[in-house]
């Protein structure tokens, strides 16, 4: 990739931005010709990552599309804010391959497959080792919420080469001040930070002459940490050839936030404005630690979301509406991200159509904490290597390292193996996958001496009153009722097969004249799994 | 927990094999266990398919122990599985006992450099300039408060290590960002230092009065570098080192010096001599095991009681050898702990032993009631860490401090303090605490009570488990994550919540937890969610229903309030207390997870402070001078190369 266009871009952006607004500047178009002169027009713009981590799952009655195909579907209520965006999405369905997951778990296995892969890089990090090329800084990893000690998993995502945690920042201001205000900006000042970090190098290595077997591999840590700025400081050098310092002036910088939705807001201005300006080409954000406690005052809610995604043992009407808020607001964090990520226009296109964005978490249900169904959508053309607008539903569990090996293989990454995944995930492309289909079946009801069967599609009571209540739908008589304790609910992943056809066989009882199924002893699924996985982790 | 002789050891016919864990155990994991717990699932997040060998099983005490008790009690294997035959109990049991054993001597690990914690790096950098880096924005105090720091706004938070405590850095390494946020703030530093503000600091370490205009001569830079560098660098330093700086020096004046001088500072502070402990210690010797040198054992003993570097007097002590007898270093931490810095104990170790910042995400969005909550527990640790008060007062005291937010929960007491002046027009405001001494208040004396830390964990099942961890030094396990949620009152039934839980207690898996968290916990129910007493106003008003607090411990002991309570914490449970302090005492010292090496110093430690009723002073002087504080284990790279300096 060559730097040519990035030069062009900034010269540009020095020239023209006081003239316009900038996020509707077309530079690459106006600057089209000289792209050829540099290195050539087919080195096209660079392919970026961002992931968007949401935390403590979802309400998957809310989130799970029923029904459906690939082309043809419609996007779940939870869905909606960001529905405007179909067409740029890849909707990924029975993903995860896992039973039941610790939050600090499912943090680690969002990026990096599993949970055990624990002695190696998260996928946005090897990413970023590869696309990296003349960006300045190899990748931002935010977050929102401060770390909780209790379970420190929960509040990472992104991993080093060791699997070692990664720090995250927090401060909107910060990361734009890093970014856009850096003194390193100045070529005075990197020539003597240059000088510095010669200076240090060589006096550091004599104390590797000196330490011990065990602190060596401490020094190496800085050594790399010191070869990793220098790399930094020769990438802001040649772009600043008869460039004033104050390239980025015309962009702004945030303004303190006030409260939560302030802050992420701003984030993801600065995200846009990163990943616009190939400051930095891989980012991953937070929204949240896994098992966020956040009080979301600024939504009128008062208890914290984590308490609240617990929303079949906590039940009660109040909590579940605000958890419901909470999710939207998660999805229009998405949205919000979206729609910058369009509004800037790069080389030939959007920003967008040369990003891959991961929207997701590592737990599908949040009260259950299942690691299967999870909600994970791709967003962005990733430079014509992803086939958008289509909802991909596998007939199979997928193991969440397949969609890695995938984002590896888009961004040119040969890797055999991922966690335990062998293959990367087919059809992303538009290519051929082994998708869930459902056939035409009959359903009924038997009952015998207390023992009902019953075939039919389940799905969630529409009645938010009665959130902890399920319904098998049987054609030509009312729904089949069913009311099952939260050991049941577990036990059988009930969560795992709501909105598709199952045959049930349970204990019934008789209330009110409607017989109500309360004990269930079997549940199969039609044409999918019956057995999604009971491991613990 | 007290180790518990194994009765049955005596009676045990055959020995054990040589190899015992893969020849006698690994064969009883593989029949009974493995199914579950490794092989095909692994429940319980317990696997056994990576514990191999007998040192694999080493690394995991805790593990053992859980084994043991489930075994004991015939929790595992589950009833619908194959049970163990007496012969592999026995087995078991008798290769479990080494891990009930203390060993008799206790052992070091090896020597290992530890990157300066951010609070570390904060205080450091300040005691070294003689000033404080600062946010630029000033707040009013009635809004959120900010972070005023600029080094914490700017380092981003250390994880806690294994050991729980942030100064444990191992599990963060250094990162290309934070090298960047370094030299900023070095540079921000030195910006300073150099400047008029920082006239007064620079005037003092270049040997020059009050009236200085600022002017560096090379003779000043030079007498700056010697005060400066063995400073920064915690320990004296050898005189080519100065004179390789002062070369860079040579024949420059006026700002061409200054800035010259800026960059060889800049480069000391960016070094991994300064950022990190330990890089120049100098074994003696092949290494292998030895006491520490001077200058690094006086920095273990700063940045333990100040979280922060050595003073020039600690300096001097240590440089004379003045460390080395136990009643010198003695003297030394009793010097150390009247020092304002010491309050970095309470703030830090204090902080964390209790977990006492939950306060602060808690109360975040009422920064008056904030500062009350926050300030109270963190004044009375101080009083204990650094007036030489008994350690078994943290949980039993006649002392407490109040101010003019908390002053409503101490009943008459509080017509004993001084008045808190209110400017007119103003409604709430911020108020210092005040040291109150406890007559009459119902229901006080110690942390367990104190408002702030009742309000910070509401509801009795984390009062307990708070109590349990933090006090008793029992850990419990997560959760499972299928356990119902108690159940509700059926309809006419008028269960409290503590009968409710007495209902979930029938359940032998819930009940292994919460027989231990209940009697805790509900005994605090005295208090309301702020931490107010209510039993006082019961008792007067009489028509009300009692609250029933009363409980009894798995361990036998039956209170019928939380006062009876107290006075079990303070007798029967007495060592088991001293001894979790102890060793978190030791953990924080060390800045690292305590190993079954450090075993035989908790005990002695305990057993000592149990003996003389110890205060902290006394406890922090016996952690001062323990083996595993003073010594360490040098392993040198193979060559052989020789140490220079």
């Amino acid at each position: 990739m060559g730097r040519n266009w990035k030069i062009e871009r900034r010269t540009f952006l020095r020239g023209a931005g006081a003239l316009l607004p900038l996020p509707f500047l077309n530079l690459m178009e106006a600057k089209s010709p000289l792209v050829g002169i540099h290195g050539g027009a087919e080195s096209g713009p660079p392919l970026r990552f961002m992931t968007l981590f949401k935390p403590n799952g979802v309400h998957p009655p809310s989130w799970n599309v029923n029904g459906g195909t690939e082309k043809d579907f419609r996007m779940s209520p939870l869905m909606q804010p960001f529905a405007k965006h179909k067409e740029d999405l890849l909707i990924l369905d029975n993903m995860g391959d896992f039973g039941f997951s610790s939050h600090s778990n499912s943090t680690r296995r969002f990026l990096c497959g599993h949970h055990q892969n624990s002695r190696t890089a998260s996928v946005d990090q090897l990413i970023a080792d590869q696309v990296q090329g003349d960006a300045p800084h190899h990748s931002l990893e935010l977050t929102t919420e401060g770390l909780f000690t209790n379970q420190i998993g929960c509040s990472y995502i992104s991993y080093d080469k060791k699997g070692g945690m990664i720090p995250r920042q927090s401060d909107p201001q910060l990361i734009f001040d890093k970014l856009f205000r850096n003194p390193l900006s100045d070529p005075g000042k990197r020539a003597e930070m240059t000088s510095l970090l010669d200076r240090v190098e060589s006096d550091a290595k004599a104390l590797k002459r000196k330490a011990g077997v065990e602190d060596s591999d401490t020094l190496e840590e800085y050594f790399n940490a010191v070869r990793e700025t220098e790399l930094r400081l020769e990438k802001m050098g040649p772009l600043d050839q008869g460039l004033e310092t104050s390239k980025f002036a015309q962009l702004d910088r945030p303004l303190a936030p006030s409260n939560l939705d302030e802050q992420v807001n701003a984030m993801l201005d600065v995200v846009a404005m990163a990943l616009w300006t190939d400051s930095t080409r891989c980012i991953s954000y937070m929204l949240g630690n896994s098992n966020s406690r956040m009080i979301f005052d600024f939504l009128g809610i008062k208890k914290q979301h984590h308490y609240l995604s617990h929303f079949f043992r906590n039940f009660s009407r109040e909590n579940i509406d605000s958890l419901l808020k909470i999710s939207l607001w998660h999805m229009e964090k998405f949205d919000y991200l979206l729609n910058k990520l369009k509004s800037y226009k790069d080389h030939h296109g959007r920003l967008l159509d040369h990003c891959v964005v991961l929207y997701g978490s590592g737990m599908g249900h949040s009260d259950n904490h299942t690691a299967q169904r999870l909600p994970i959508v791709l967003a962005g053309q990733g430079g014509g290597k992803l086939k958008t607008g289509r909802y991909l539903r596998y007939s199979k569990n997928q193991e969440l390292g397949r969609l890695h090996l995938s984002l590896l293989d888009i961004f040119g990454i040969e890797q055999e193996t991922f966690a335990n995944a062998k293959q990367p995930l087919p059809g992303l492309d538009g290519g051929e996958f082994d998708e869930y289909v459902e056939r035409p079946f009959d359903s009924w009801v038997k009952v015998e001496s207390g023992t009902m069967t019953v075939q039919g599609r389940l799905r969630m009571s529409d009645n938010l009153d009665e959130a902890k209540v399920f319904y098998v739908d049987v054609k030509g008589r009312s729904s089949v009722r069913m009311e099952i304790g939260f050991g049941d609910f577990h036990s059988r992943n009930v969560a795992y097969h709501v909105g598709t056809p199952i045959q049930l066989k349970g204990k019934c009882v008789e209330r009110d004249g409607i017989l109500i199924l309360n004990r269930i002893t079997e549940i199969k699924s039609l044409f999918g799994n019956s057995n999604p996985g009971k491991a613990n982790g | 927990m007290r180790p518990v002789v194994c009765l049955f050891a005596f009676c045990l016919p055959a020995a054990l094999p040589a190899k015992v864990f893969e020849e006698a155990i690994f064969p009883i994991l593989q029949k009974s266990c493995l199914k579950c717990h490794g092989g095909e699932k692994t429940k319980g997040k317990v696997d056994f398919s990576r514990i191999l060998t007998e040192r694999d099983a080493d690394a995991h005490p805790d593990l053992w122990e859980t084994v043991a008790e489930v075994v004991e009690l015939g929790e595992m294997p589950p009833d619908d599985e194959k049970p163990l035959s007496e012969e592999d109990k026995k087995t078991f049991e008798l290769w479990h006992e080494k891990f009930q054993k203390v060993p008799s001597e206790a052992t070091v690990p090896v020597f290992r450099v530890r990157r300066l914690s951010a609070n570390e790096y904060r205080n450091t950098l300040r005691s070294l300039f003689g000033f404080d880096l600062e946010v630029g924005i000033a707040r009013a105090e009635q809004t959120v408060s900010g972070e005023s720091s600029l080094v914490l706004k700017i380092l981003p938070p250390d994880p806690p290590g294994s050991s729980g405590f942030f100064n444990d850095t191992r599990s963060a390494p250094i990162s290309s960002s934070l090298l960047e946020s370094y030299t900023y703030l070095a540079g921000v530093a030195l910006d300073k230092l150099f400047s008029v503000k920082g006239r007064v600091s620079l005037a003092s370490m270049a040997g020059k009065g009050d009236d200085w205009d600022g002017m560096l001569s090379l003779a000043d830079a030079e007498t700056f570098l010697r005060s400066f560098l063995p400073k920064a660098l915690r320990r004296s330093i050898p005189e080519k080192r100065f004179q390789s700086i002062l070369a860079t020096l040579e024949g420059k004046a006026g700002d061409t010096l200054a800035s010259a001088l800026k960059l060889e500072l800049k480069a000391l502070l960016i070094s991994p001599e300064f950022l990190y402990r330990g890089f120049l210690a100098k074994p003696v010797g092949d290494g292998g095991r030895q006491a520490v040198d001077a200058f690094e054992f006086a920095e273990r003993l700063s940045y333990f009681l100040w979280e922060d570097m050595p003073d020039a007097s600690l300096f001097e002590v240590a440089r004379n050898g003045g460390l080395e007898k136990e009643e010198k270093l003695a003297q030394q931490v009793k010097r150390m702990l009247s020092d304002p810095k010491a309050r970095n104990l309470s703030e830090s170790f204090g902080v964390q032993l209790l977990g006492l910042a939950s306060i602060d995400d808690q109360f975040k969005n009422d920064p008056i009631r904030l500062h009350a909550l926050r300030t109270q527990p963190r004044d009375f640790l101080n009083y204990l860490f650094t007036e030489d008060r008994p350690v078994m007062e943290l949980l039993d005291s006649n002392v407490t401090f109040v101010n003019q937010n908390t002053s409503g929960f101490y009943g008459k007491d509080r017509q004993r303090l001084a008045p808190f002046h209110k400017p007119r027009g103003v409604e709430r405001q911020r108020t210092m605490n005040q040291r109150l001494e406890l007559r009459d208040a119902e229901g006080r004396g110690g942390i367990l009570t104190m408002p702030s830390v009742l309000a910070m964990n509401h509801g009795p099942i984390i009062r307990g488990t708070w109590m349990l961890r933090r006090i008793l030094g029992v850990r419990l396990g997560e959760p499972p994550a299928d356990i119902p949620p108690i159940k509700p009152n059926a309809r006419g039934q008028k269960l409290t919540f503590r009968q409710r839980f007495e209902l979930h207690r029938e359940n032998v898996t819930c009940a292994r937890c919460h027989e231990k968290i209940d009697p805790l916990g509900f005994s605090l129910d005295g208090y309301d969610k702020n931490g107010r007493f209510l039993l006082a106003s019961y008792h007067k008003r009489g028509n009300q229903p009692i609250i029933d607090t009363s409980g009894k411990l798995p361990s036998g002991e039956e209170f019928k309030d939380f006062a009876e309570l107290k006075r079990i914490l303070l007798s029967s449970k007495r060592e088991q207390v001293i001894r979790h302090l102890t060793t978190q005492v030791l953990s924080y010292a060390l800045c690292r997870k305590l190993g079954r090496g450090d075993q035989p110093v908790v005990e002695e430690i305990t057993r000592k402070a149990l003996l003389q009723n110890a205060t902290w002073t006394q406890l922090f002087i016996e952690v001062a001078n323990s083996i595993p504080f003073r010594q360490t284990v040098y392993k040198l790279v193979k060559d052989g190369t020789k140490l220079e300096n």
